[in-house]
């Protein structure tokens, strides 16, 4: 029965893979047709029914290695899991639909056939997720080094004062490197004021306000002042409609006021010079 | 096995330099000592300098919030200075905040502080 | 692998048990701030033993867990035990008098963190801390 089933896949290989193009850009994920051009996803799909197709002839090794491969690729090209998952129950379909259709299964062999070709996609489909799911964790904990290393610089613009950019969203991990670039750089700069200008960081919710206020009262403990720049008209709307009591930290909301009011407590201020 | 903390006298102010790894005994002690020298000295400034110090657990915060309130208490203005970055994280993520207490990066801006705050 | 425990009894085994951790973390490489939370962590640990249960131990572990490579803290005492584990939890709480740090203090030291705890036959504490 395996090998009915292997040749009649391969003779019959053209029109499934066409059947299944079709069927697939039906039934699938929007996302996964979006995410490529048409040419890029008649590539692909053939790639998958390739794949498939090979673990009839290869090896068990040979096969994974395929997998692995073709899932990394897949995982770069932004195809859902589903995609994968759907598209080995409608090849199984098509599969069984043609060879009922082309009188090579009967009703007596039916049972047979179902028991075959579920031993043979079974496995695929154990492997193919295994090596989907690998592919997408790398990739997610290589973005999160990444993520890592958009740290957060700490600039000394003047003799006691000292800048931290934010930019981008705040987790609890992030925050926590933030704080001991923020403590490491107050100290060694000797900054007696450091301003953390929050202009790029896209959403202030009670977390990361808790990491401000907690950045904040870290700074006072070395010995340095904290304050708040770039506190946008809508940051001030959610700080306050969620309640958060940001008191006993000072803010402003550009970065000049910012400057100055650190200028005024270190006894300095800005003046023009007549020529 | 107990050690005192040296307690400086500079002035009206007392300088105080913790260079060792504080124990229980020798924090309570230390508390005890700094409160008689206030006391004897009618000290007005106290400045406790924690520059070798790297780590401080919640009863050491505890003595030491402690004795800050006493020395208000007497009269005297105390600021902390040198504190290590990954003592003041580990003192925030413990949920201590010691608020009410000045704090200065070394000594020498500590006791600047003290100065100003005490109108000299 | 290497275990070391020590016993805590009185006031000193306190730092004995800090020192020995602090050496371990050091070992394993750990930043200056993780060592301070480390430190500060099996100090509190120490300490609830000391103040609650009479004697206990704290046992320090490196472990290793694929390619994460880290310290596990365990804290076990024959005390009294925790009547309500959820109330000890929360920030705040505290029945010596203390800062109220405690037990929620360690939990955001460390990585890992979980108790167990019957009243009348003890405590066991076990937190991990990772190397980043």
């Amino acid at each position: 029965m395996r090998k009915k089933i292997f040749q009649y896949v391969q003779s019959h290989n053209d029109d499934i893979l066409n059947e299944w193009i079709e069927l697939m850009r039906v039934e699938a994920d929007e996302r996964a047709v979006q995410a490529m051009s048409d040419h890029m996803f008649v590539k692909t799909s053939s790639e998958f029914i390739q794949l498939v197709m090979s673990n009839f002839s290869d090896s068990e090794e040979k096969f994974q290695e395929r997998a692995v491969d073709f899932s990394e690729k897949i995982v770069r090209l932004g195809w859902p899991l589903a995609m994968i998952t759907d598209g080995l129950r409608v090849f199984s379909k098509i599969v069984e639909k043609g060879m009922k259709e082309s009188g090579e299964i009967t009703l007596e062999d039916y049972i047979e056939f179902t028991t075959e070709i579920n031993s043979w996609i079974f496995p695929m489909y154990k492997t193919i997720t295994e090596a989907y799911t690998t592919s997408w964790e790398r990739t997610v904990s290589l973005q999160k080094i990444a993520l890592q290393e958009l740290s957060a610089p700490l600039i000394p613009v003047f003799e006691k004062i000292s800048v931290m950019p934010l930019v981008g969203t705040i987790d609890t991990e992030r925050a926590k490197q933030i704080m001991e670039n923020l403590l490491e750089g107050v100290v060694s700069h000797r900054a007696e004021v450091v301003l953390i200008d929050i202009t790029g960081v896209p959403v202030v919710d009670t977390m990361v306000a808790h990491h401000i206020i907690q950045a904040a009262e870290a700074v006072r403990l070395v010995g340095a002042k904290c304050t708040i720049v770039g506190i946008r008209p809508e940051i001030a709307q959610t700080i306050v409609n969620l309640g958060i009591n940001l008191e006993d930290v000072t803010t402003t909301s550009t970065m000049k006021k910012g400057v100055e009011q650190a200028l005024a407590a270190t006894s300095r201020q800005i003046v023009e010079v007549q020529e | 096995m107990n050690m005192r903390i040296p307690i400086l006298k500079l002035h009206d102010c007392l300088l105080i330099s913790i260079q060792w790894e504080l124990d229980d005994q020798t924090a309570l002690q230390f508390q005890e000592d700094l409160l008689h020298k206030i006391h004897e000295t009618s000290a007005r400034g106290v400045v406790i300098d924690f520059t070798s110090i790297d780590f401080i657990d919640s009863f050491i915060a505890k003595v030491l919030g402690d004795v800050i309130s006493m020395s208000k208490l007497m009269g005297a203005k105390v600021v902390i200075t040198g504190i290590q970055p990954a003592v003041a994280i580990t003192l925030i993520e413990l949920g201590i905040r010691l608020e009410e207490v000045m704090t200065a990066l070394d000594l020498e801006k500590g006791l600047e502080k003290l100065q100003r705050e005490l109108g000299d | 692998m290497m275990d070391s425990s020590v016993k805590i009894i009185n006031e000193w085994d306190i730092v004995a048990a800090r020192q020995l951790g602090r050496n371990v973390a050091k070992e394993l490489g750990f930043g200056t701030v993780d060592q301070a939370r480390i430190t500060t962590a099996i100090s509190e640990l120490a300490r609830n033993i000391y103040l609650y249960a009479g004697q206990g131990e704290i046992t320090i572990e490196k472990v290793e867990n694929g390619a994460k490579k880290g310290m596990t803290i365990v804290s076990r005492d024959e005390g009294p035990g925790i009547p309500d584990l959820r109330k000890v939890m929360e920030d705040g709480f505290s029945t010596s008098g203390g800062l109220g740090a405690g037990l929620p203090g360690v939990k955001r030291l460390m990585d890992e963190f979980s108790i167990e705890s019957t009243p009348g036959e003890g405590t066991l504490i076990q937190s991990v801390k990772w190397l980043r």
